[in-house]
């Protein structure tokens, strides 16, 4: 296949029903926030969980059961910094807390969900992602102990601008990449509701087939029209209106805004049947140049008009 | 028909689609997804039914010239589905057992890593004891690495006869769990960078060969008490730092010896080579960890300490050497013991992944 890359953070995966589908790849500054979001929860079940021993041991005897609380908040920072990120993921589908806090997921980089084993090992090796560790000491607190480190995550980094999914080293060993797990999803195919537009959409030419990257444009154009002001819209529309107003014999000042929507109509939404719906104080109108000389001016760029509202 | 009515037709489904991957996602179960086609088996059925229905559907999408968004929709829901219908195999308890005592041995007995960082390990940490011993062939040397007050800190801490009392051994074992255990993990870990690893390996067998050799010298105070308390857990402990960074070496080894894969396989086949080493290692460290906290801080005699050094000596050479030699038959049926498991699973990863391809082009 010579069909070149898009140039965005998708990678597609193949299914065993034989599709391909796509997912969209998490950089850095979402996995940062969300790794961070995780530290805090560390800390958080390692300081409740130690305060509610502490509390209960108080109750009995301090004296005696000092040391094993001791022992235990040792114990416990122990597997929860080690085995907390490993064991959340295997048993939440690919997810912790803070993954779920900003949406996103691990998964195998076939698309399937992840395993034990992968999940131990990507989080094992976070270690040698945030390597090489920068002493505080170095960075201008002159005063501070040999021991306080900062990881600058260099690798982990660079690791992720040179591989195509971007992975991290541990994520490189195991075989996974982080995907955005989008959860809210909306349908959006517009509505129209402009008599003007499906009374221009009447006068293309029935043979013009719309081609499909015109079909992705009008589609993309449908969707972003929102945000443009109507003279924006159709400095914008013109250099895709140009060549078609000559094409369909249109009239020179159609607005170019509404032909792309009449358009996008007539692609998307238009019934195949044939029928004309009611146009009301438009029935006489002739966007075409032969018809030029009839008083109409209804759909003449030089009239403000959103194609979203009816005119009155 | 246009494409709006199409659109709209097929909604339904997915929104039904919808929903039971909300359930699923929720619970692992589609019954609570609403209606009573949804319960048990059947909703399994009705799951997969929509889901391949989904697919074709987005197998379609640009065939119709659906709009960009819808097919955008389409890709995030057959995801979400396709994650729900092939969820994650859990890590089963059971096969931490073969795992441990199956898999573990046979590994380390054929790595060639394990040898590398035994030697490495071992070899530096003789040499530093000898070097940190001997003060008039290599003077100031064990101070050149740990330094003055290092080593009157380890003097005195050695200076009073070893006597703890239970709460002092319950919270050193907590210490040495979290602390050794760790330094193990981290040593594994860098091991996909290699010199890191090396370097921690290198580190810990000088400093520590120095301690020893400093406290063997005559005129030392405390060294007797020093090897009543080392001796028993040194086996453990010693061996499992040389096995972890082995196993970060199997990690990094990955990288430059392929064997025919390509680099990022290779080193994906290496890390599940590795894991089983590195569980091998960290129950070592926990052993080590009991010990030092319970036995080799007690008054018990010297002759306990050492009689449980060599039985701890001996059980990791029985399990390397016996359990690890790769016994030709074995009632799993087994053809090739040597990296059995692992190899399997890669190539039929492999296969999988190539079988996409030529259905894909």
């Amino acid at each position: 296949m010579s069909v070149p890359a898009a140039l965005d953070t998708t990678i597609a995966v193949v299914t065993p029903e034989n599709i391909a589908f796509n997912y969209q790849l998490a950089g850095p500054f979402r996995r940062l926030p969300a790794y961070l979001i995780d530290v805090a929860i560390r800390w958080l079940i390692i300081i409740v969980v130690v305060v509610l021993m502490l509390i209960t041991g108080s109750l009995l005897d301090l004296q005696f059961f000092g040391p094993f609380i001791g022992a235990g908040a040792l114990i416990l920072n122990f597997v929860v910094s080690w085995f907390y990120g490993a064991t959340l993921e295997t048993y939440f589908n690919g997810r912790t807390v803070g993954k779920w806090a900003t949406g996103i997921r691990v998964i195998d980089i076939e698309g399937r969900p992840i395993t034990g084993k992968r999940a131990l090992i990507r989080n094992l090796l976070r270690i040698a992602d945030f390597l090489p560790a920068a002493p505080l000491s170095s960075l201008g607190a002159e005063d501070a102990p040999p021991a306080f480190i900062i990881p600058t995550a260099m690798v982990c980094l660079l690791s992720m601008i040179f591989t195509r999914r971007m992975q991290r080293l541990g994520d490189l060993a195991a075989g996974t990449m982080v995907i955005v797990d989008e959860r809210s999803w909306r349908l959006p195919i517009a509505k129209v509701d402009d008599p003007r537009v499906p009374a221009l959409a009447s006068f293309i030419p029935a043979d013009y087939r719309v081609s499909r990257s015109m079909a992705k444009t009008l589609a993309i154009y449908a969707e972003r029209r929102h945000y443009l002001t109507p003279a924006r819209r159709r400095e914008i529309a013109k250099h895709l209106t140009i060549p078609l107003i000559e094409r369909f014999e249109f009239r020179n000042d159609i607005d170019p805004d509404l032909l792309m929507y009449s358009l996008y109509y007539k692609t998307f939404l238009a019934d195949g049947s044939g029928e004309l719906p009611d146009l009301g104080n438009l029935a006489d109108f002739s966007p075409l140049a032969k018809d030029a000389n009839k008083p109409t001016q209804v759909l003449a760029a030089n009239q403000p008009l959103t194609p979203m509202r009816a005119p009155s | 028909m246009n494409v709006a009515s199409i659109l709209d037709k097929r909604r339904v489904q997915w929104n039904e689609l919808e929903s039971l991957c909300d359930a699923m996602e929720s619970r692992g179960r589609t019954d609570r997804a609403g209606g009573p086609e949804h319960r048990g088996a059947q909703g399994i059925a009705r799951f997969s039914t929509l889901y391949r229905a989904a697919c074709a559907d987005l197998a379609l999408a640009d065939a119709y010239q659906l709009p960009p968004n819808t097919v955008t929709y389409l890709h995030q829901l057959v995801a979400r589905a396709h994650n729900q219908l092939y969820r994650a195999n859990q890590f089963e308890p059971s096969t931490w057992v073969d795992v441990l005592f199956y898999e573990a041995p046979r590994q380390i007995f054929a790595d060639s890593c394990v040898r590398v960082a035994t030697i490495l390990f071992f070899g530096l940490f003789t040499l530093a004891m000898y070097m940190g011993y001997d003060e008039q062939r290599f003077p100031g040397f064990a101070n050149a690495v740990m330094g003055e007050t290092q080593l009157e800190n380890l003097e005195s801490m050695y200076e009073q006869k070893l006597n703890g009392s239970l709460d002092h051994y319950v919270s050193m074992a907590g210490f040495y769990i979290n602390h050794n255990t760790g330094i193990g993990l981290t040593c594994f870990a860098s091991g996909i960078l290699i010199i890191p690893c090396l370097f921690k390996l290198a580190y810990n067998a000088v400093v520590l060969g120095v301690a020893f050799g400093y406290m063997a010298r005559p005129d030392v105070t405390g060294g007797d008490n020093f090897f009543q308390f080392v001796t028993a857990h040194g086996p453990f402990e010693l061996t499992a730092i040389a096995l972890s960074a082995a196993a970060g070496l199997r990690l990094g080894v990955g990288w430059f010896r392929t064997g025919g894969l390509n680099r990022i396989d290779s080193l994906r086949r290496s890390a599940i080579q590795a894991i089983p080493v590195m569980a091998a290692a960290a129950t070592m460290f926990v052993l080590a960890a009991f010990t030092e906290g319970f036995l080799s801080p007690s008054p018990l005699p010297f002759i306990f300490k050492a009689a449980w050094a060599i039985m701890s000596s001996g059980m990791i050479s029985f399990y390397f050497v016996i359990l690890g030699f790769p016994w030709p038959k074995r009632s799993r049926g087994s053809h090739s013991p040597r990296y059995e498991s692992t190899t399997i699973d890669s190539d039929a990863s492999g296969q999988r992944s190539l079988g996409h391809v030529t259905h894909a082009t």
